[in-house]
Formats: structure tokens, sequence, C-alpha cells
């Protein structure tokens, strides 16, 4: 018993290292590459000078901004200023616990790892407004203001439409998720589902189109005007983690997760399909940012009231209806 | 449509500063703006932050001298500015001009018009939070500069024109650079209307946005695209045809609603029609002269006066010069068409969103040097 | 009938007689130039707005004895610019015309920063170009290095 117990311990601290070092090493990648997918898309090559391909581009960018100063501004609340980039990254790295990677490699198969996930990643709401709040600035205050009212609009269909595949697989269990599509992918069983999903997941992670409350060519300049250095590199990080972590669900819940095509190996290992398939969901949501132009902000809030949460309100129902049924 | 639902409480009226430094903002333009929440009150734009004094300099250099001037005006219509004052300077002193030269004049004056709208169209849509068209757009232009800058030596403020001609004859290498660069502008249009114009989102952003009507242009003196995309059909370039143009036949685009999207349309339309100019002067473009040897070198006109309006870029611009029968200009004016274009916009913004502002500035296409001079 | 034709008729009934001064050759860029007295300035104006012109611009020249403001209209046809002129003295009030084109409000902000001339009815008459504190009219022909200042006959005759 004490055996298990201690083996368990191990377990979880191994499990916690590798996943602290795979979220910053995936960061550092996910900068990298979406510099170059701007470029070449721009039709220049992006990168090239530090290290091979400008692998090496995001370590030095690193260094640069933490060698820079610290500033606070005089009339901010010191006390969120400091705590706010901390508060976004942290909750983050909770979702690597539940995740999927492989049918060894989940660190804790929770049977609720589904909500653990999109709970956590709530709290980013709360620094972002916490940081916007503390910087005692107009316009970081607008951007923050903004972005809540965003994220609490988009969130409400993104559920909506997880709930959905929930309701066909009776358990919010990662694992068990994954598993009831080998025959088939439910992105083909809930493509509307699985649209939804993916623009609610853009616009959560405040990226373009729906990138109003950090654009820096509006009028604001965005909720971390006020941050320098390492501060805005953690908010920075954050994003991109986040990126990962909702491309990591999609494909959990869409596309199959550690599974091949209808079932079909191929002998390659789970964690192989699985990041795959993840990198290709983010190169797509890079692809749509350096592609569309911004909503603006009346409009997107429209969309999200108006279209998206009955649209996904409609599909759940038929979800049930159908199921009810068969 | 965003429209103001109620009229708004005096002390919850608060303002707002947009620039003088703001990455949307072109050129170095404050405006300052009262704001009821979302909705704008009144915008006070504030300029002069470039004024560089450019009408009193004009009085104390020779006509010759005051021809780099000219272009630093509207640093994005530069040749266009370099030909008015040419051809002003030209009709007060009665030089002609020979056909050749006319032919080169009026291919750079177009080529720099559409260098000025593919600029236009990359910044705008950047704005917009689109960042790839200003790339493609770019890589357009450079073409367009590296030929001008062949010709005239520079790549941006041009001192090309000369009264009678130009300063330097172009040859073979120039006319076939110019055809393959229309050819290849053409052809990229239809990338830039899948990519932008037909891009919902795009179209949200300008459709009913920024609406000027007839009325409020006539008021304030709009001109150029802006006017034209109201509804009112008027083109310097064919209400008062000066050098060749009457020789050409090419279309005024001309729009309907007035708001940001017609605009948009019109500029690009307007592109297309420049390349069109181009492709015929190319083609009847004459062998002779490149200046006028007779005129002399330090112009001296006759007592009087001429206004000369030519179509740049932007809109009308206009040369009032007034000579006293020595070297230097007794008064030289310019009229400049952003100052029409930017003032309209203290009528157009009342009632409009913040977030809308950004897209009617841009739009609009001002250049703020051009108004400070 | 072109506007311009419109315009110089009423014109015609509201001056004197030898006040305009056709030019149909356009050699100057105007159709024609009609000399105001310079009460008279609004009454033009307004005829010129009914008659569906807009103002293209205004300026002055300052000459030694003194100062001509100079009125360019157009309308939205071919080869329709017509000017008008007003003479009054340096430093003179003028009268505004911005209540009935919006556009001269700005314009007159200009002239009155660099000549001096402030312009009565004229609400707004901050310095546009020239910062706010400026106390000099830069382009007075006694300002900073000039090299013709001449009587207005030598020019016009």
């Amino acid at each position: 018993m004490g055996h298990e117990m201690g083996s368990d311990w191990v377990r979880l601290v191994v499990g916690l290292v590798v996943v602290l070092a795979f979220s910053q090493l995936n960061a550092l990648f996910l900068v990298w590459l979406e510099r170059k997918v701007a470029g070449h898309i721009q039709l220049r090559p992006g990168p090239k000078e530090v290290g091979p391909f400008g692998l090496l581009q995001t370590i030095a960018d690193g260094i640069k901004l933490v060698g820079k100063e610290l500033i606070t501004p005089a009339t901010a609340d010191w006390k969120l200023f400091i705590i706010a980039p901390v508060f976004v990254f942290m909750p983050v790295l909770v979702g690597f616990l539940v995740l999927p990677f492989s049918p060894q490699l989940i660190l804790r198969d929770m049977n609720a790892g589904v909500l653990l996930i999109f709970a956590f990643s709530t709290f980013t709401v709360l620094a972002i407004l916490a940081g916007g709040w503390a910087s005692n600035n107009k316009y970081a205050l607008l951007g923050a203001v903004r972005s809540v009212a965003q994220n609490v609009a988009y969130e409400i269909p993104l559920l909506l439409s997880v709930m959905s595949v929930v309701l066909m697989v009776h358990s919010m269990r990662f694992a068990e998720i994954v598993q009831a599509q080998d025959k088939l992918w439910f992105i083909f069983l809930q493509p509307v589902a699985g649209l939804i999903f993916l623009i609610c997941a853009t616009a959560e992670t405040n990226r373009a189109p729906f990138d109003i409350p950090e654009a820096e060519s509006e009028l604001v300049a965005g909720f971390h005007t006020e941050y320098s250095g390492m501060r805005f590199g953690l908010f920075f990080l954050a994003e991109y983690t986040n990126m990962f972590i909702v491309s990591a669900v999609a494909t959990s819940l869409f596309f199959g997760g550690w599974q091949g095509p209808f079932g079909f190996d191929l002998h390659i290992p789970g964690i192989v399909w699985f990041l795959m398939k993840t990198y290709v969901l983010i190169f797509v949501i890079m692809w749509v940012r350096w592609t569309f132009p911004r909503l603006r902000f009346d409009q997107l809030m429209n969309f999200s009231w108006k279209v998206m949460i009955p649209l996904s309100l409609a599909n759940l129902l038929v979800t049930a209806v159908v199921l009810k049924f068969i | 449509m965003a429209e103001q639902l109620r009229e708004p409480v005096v002390d919850q009226i608060y303002s707002l500063n947009l620039g003088p430094q703001h990455p949307s903002t072109h050129g170095v333009l404050r405006v300052l703006l009262d704001l009821d929440g979302e909705f704008i009150i009144k915008a006070d734009p504030i300029i002069g932050y470039g004024h560089r004094g450019h009408e009193k300099m004009g009085e104390n250099r020779t006509y010759k001298q005051f021809m780099p001037n000219s272009s630093r005006m509207d640093y994005l219509s530069g040749m266009l500015f370099n030909h008015g004052f040419a051809l002003a300077v030209e009709k007060l002193s009665g030089i002609e001009v020979p056909e050749r030269a006319k032919y080169i004049r009026t291919i750079c004056a177009e080529m720099n018009r559409i260098s000025s709208h593919l600029l236009w169209f990359g910044t705008y849509v950047m704005d917009l939070g689109g960042f790839t068209p200003f790339l493609y757009a770019f890589d357009d232009r450079e073409q367009i500069l590296d030929i001008l800058d062949s010709v005239s030596g520079s790549r941006l403020t041009y001192s090309y024109c000369r009264f009678g001609g130009v300063c330097k004859d172009v040859g073979t290498d120039f006319v076939d650079r110019t055809r393959a660069f229309v050819k290849r502008l053409l052809s990229r249009f239809p990338d830039y209307h899948n990519l932008v114009t037909k891009n919902i989102i795009f179209i949200h952003r300008t459709r009913g946005v920024g609406v000027v009507t007839q009325e409020q242009a006539r008021q304030f003196g709009v001109t150029g695209p802006n006017l034209r995309a109201t509804g009112i059909e008027y083109d310097v370039r064919k209400a008062e045809p000066y050098e060749i143009y009457d020789r050409f036949d090419f279309n005024v685009p001309v729009g309907s609603k007035g708001d940001a999207l017609d605009r948009y349309n019109v500029r690009l339309e307007e592109m297309v029609q420049s390349c069109r100019i181009i492709e015929q002067a190319l083609d009847q473009m004459p062998k002779g002269d490149y200046h006028n040897e007779s005129a002399a070198f330090k112009v001296r006109p006759p007592k009087g006066e001429v206004y000369f309006a030519v179509e740049s870029a932007r809109g009308q611009t206009g040369y009032y010069l007034v000579s006293d029968g020595s070297a230097f200009p007794y008064r030289c004016h310019i009229r400049v068409p952003s100052f029409g274009n930017l003032h309209v916009l203290t009528d157009v913004l009342k009632g409009t969103l913040v977030a809308d502002a950004i897209s009617i500035l841009g739009s609009i296409d001002v250049v703020i040097p051009e108004i400070d001079r | 009938m072109a506007k311009k034709d419109d315009i110089l008729q009423k014109l015609r009934e509201m001056l004197a007689e030898d006040a305009i001064r056709m030019d149909e050759a356009y050699k100057a860029g105007v159709a024609f130039s009609a000399q105001v007295p310079l009460d008279k300035v609004r009454d033009v104006a307004a005829a010129f707005k009914d008659g569906g012109f807009y103002l293209e611009s205004v300026t002055v020249l300052d000459f030694q004895d003194t100062v001509e403001l100079v009125y360019h209209m157009n309308a939205h046809e071919p080869k329709s610019r017509v000017s008008f002129r007003a003479l009054c003295g340096h430093d003179q009030p003028a009268p505004t015309v911005s209540d009935i084109f919006a556009t001269a409000e700005w314009q007159e902000r200009e002239i009155h920063e660099f000549f001096g001339n402030p312009f009565t009815g004229n609400t707004d008459l901050r310095r546009l170009l020239l910062p706010e504190d400026a106390d000099y009219y830069p382009l007075k022909k006694t300002f900073g290095k000039v090299h013709a200042y001449v009587k207005r006959e030598e020019i016009y005759g």
C-alpha cells in the first residue's frame, strides 16, 4: 500500500516536472512557428539569423525580455499589478494535467477532466481584468473590460458545443471521450459543434480576428500596455500555451486524440498522432490570424450572442433528440 | 447599425486623445475626441506638428529652387506635385513643352498615383487588423519605386520635372520595365479582390461606415476619390484637361453611397484606370526632346498670377502663384486636398463609434504634412 | 446654362460696371475675376452658394498699401473656376464666410495666424498650424526674410 502511494507520488512529481518543461519548450516553439508562418504568408522568410532556421530566435527574445527593467507605474495598484501576469500563466499549466497525450501518458485521468480545463481557463479572465485595472490607465482598462466581455460571451457557445460531445459519450473523462472515437472521429458526427468550438477557442485565446483587447492599431493599446519585461513575457507565453491547450482539447474532443483515422494506427505511437493533430490545428489558428482583418467590438459581441449561442443551443437540442431515438 | 439612442448627459462626457503618436494616424495627427461611452460627440483635429513653412520658403526661393519643396509636401504624390508646379510655372511664363516630355511626365505621374493608392490600400487594411495585404501591396510598390528611381534618382521625393520638360530622358529600359510592371499589377488585382474586397469581415467594417454626403463634400471642399465616392463625378483630369490627358481614353470611377467601402472601391478602380493611361501613353510616346532648351535657366515670369489645378492622389491640388516679374515668386500658395478631406471629419465623426474612427480616418486617406506645409 | 454663366449674370447685377474681368482663354486659371468691396463679400459668397459653387481656397496677398483677400470658387463642372477679391487694410478685421461655407472656418484660421487679419463672426480663431502661443505672423512681408514688398499696382496695374 505504501509502496503504491510512494510510486504515485514519484509519478506525480516526475509528471509535473515534465509538464513544466514541455509547456515552456512548447511556448518557445510556438513563438518561432508563429513568426515563420506569418513571414511565409507575407512572402518573406521570417527569422533566419539566430540558429538554424531562426530556431533560437525565441531564446534570444526571452533573454532580451528578462534583461528589461520591470517598470511599475507609480499610480498603479502594485500588488494586483505584479500578481496579474502570474495568475494568467498558472491556470493554463493546470490544463496540462488532464490532457490525453496517449493511453499511458495522462498525468491524472480525472473523471471531470473536461470540466477542470474549462474551469481553470476562466481564471485567466480574472487575471486580465486585474492587470488592466491595476495599471491605472484608461486604455488598459478599456482593453481589459472588452476582454472580459468577449471571454464571457464566447465561453457559453464553447461549453455548449463541448456539452454536445459529452452527451454522446456520457462521460467527462478525456480517456473515455478519445476511446469513443475509435471508429469515427466526432468531427464527422458533430461538424457544427466542432466549428463552433474552433471559433470560440480562437476568441477565448484573444487571437485575431477576435484580438480587440490587445490590438495595437486600434484606439487602445490593450490591457498589457503598462507591462514591460518578463511580466509582458508571461502574458505573451500564456497566450501561446493557452492556444496549445485549446487545440489539444479540440483534438481530443473532435479529432480522435491519440488515435489514427478510422482506428488505423499505422504503427505510429499515440503521442505522435496527438501532437501532430494539435499542431495542425494551431497552424490553422495562426493561418486565420494573418489572413483576416479584425471585427469591430460590437460586431464581435453580436456574432456571439445572436449567432453562436442560438446555433450551439440548437446543436445541443438536435444531439439530444437524435440520441433519444437511437 | 450602431446609432446613438439617447441624448448624452453632460457630466458623462469624457475626452480622449487620439495621437499624435499612434500607429494608425497617417502622419502626425492629434484628434481630440469628446466621448459619451463609445460614441463620439465632437472630434477636433489638431494639426500643425509638421509645419515647415513651405509657403514662406516659396517666397524666398527661385522657381527652380522650389521644385524639391513641392514634392515634400505630399511625399506620397511627389511626382504629381512636381508636375503641377511645373505646369503652373509654364503657364505663367508661357514656356512650351516638347511632346515626348509631356508623355514622360504623364506616365511618371500616373505611376506615382498607383504607388500612393497601393500604400493607402496596404495601410488601411493593416489598420483594420489584416496584416498581410500590406506586404503584398509593398511588393508591387517596390517595383514602381525602382523604376522611378532609375529615371529620377529618388524613390520617394522626386524633383524630376523642370520648366519645359524633365531633367533626364528615359530609355527603352524604362518602357519595357513599365510595361512589365503594368502587366503584373493587373494580374495581382484578382488576388487583392479575393483577399480583401470579398472578405466578409472587411465588408462589415466598411459598409455604411463614415458616410460623406454630397452636401458635406460641397461645404468642406472635399475633392478626389472621397468626392467621387459620394456620387459627384468630378476629376480635374477630365474637367480641366491639362497636359495630354484629353488624348487618353479612361473612365472616372464613381461611387454612390459615400461610405468607406465606396471610397475603397473607387481607389482600386482608379489604379486600374491609371494602368490604362500608362499603357496608352507608352504606345503613343514619340521620340524627340525631353526638355525645352530655349527655356531660361532662371525663370522670370511676367507680372501676373495663375491658379493651376492638378488631380493628385488625394484630390485637387491647386498652385496659386503671383509673380512680380522677378525670379522669386511674390506669393506661392498651395491648395491641398487633404485640408478639406480632414476638415469634413469634424462633421462625419459625430455620432459614430470610437472603433469606427480608425476605419473612417484610414478610408479618407489624409497625409498630414500636406496640410501642415 | 452653365453655373458660371448664371453667377456671372447675378454678379453683374450686384456689382459695379468694371468690377468683373473676364478671361475666356482661362489664362490665369479662372473664367472671370470679380473685384468686390469688403462689405459685400458675404452677399457675394451667399450668391455663390445659391448658385451651387463651393469654396476652393481663400488666401491673402500682402502688399505695401493694402491686403487683398482672394477667394477661389469652383463648381463641379468643367472649367468653372471663378474668383472674387476684396481689398482690406493690414490687420483690419474682415467678415467671415464660415457660416456659408464650412471650409472657410479653417481657411480663415490659417489666414489669421499667418497674416494677422481677424475675421469677425468666426467663432474659432485658434492657431491651426502654428503653436498655440505664437504671437508672430509669419507670412507678412514685414516678418523674416523677404525679397519683394511692393504696392498692388506694380503687379496688377
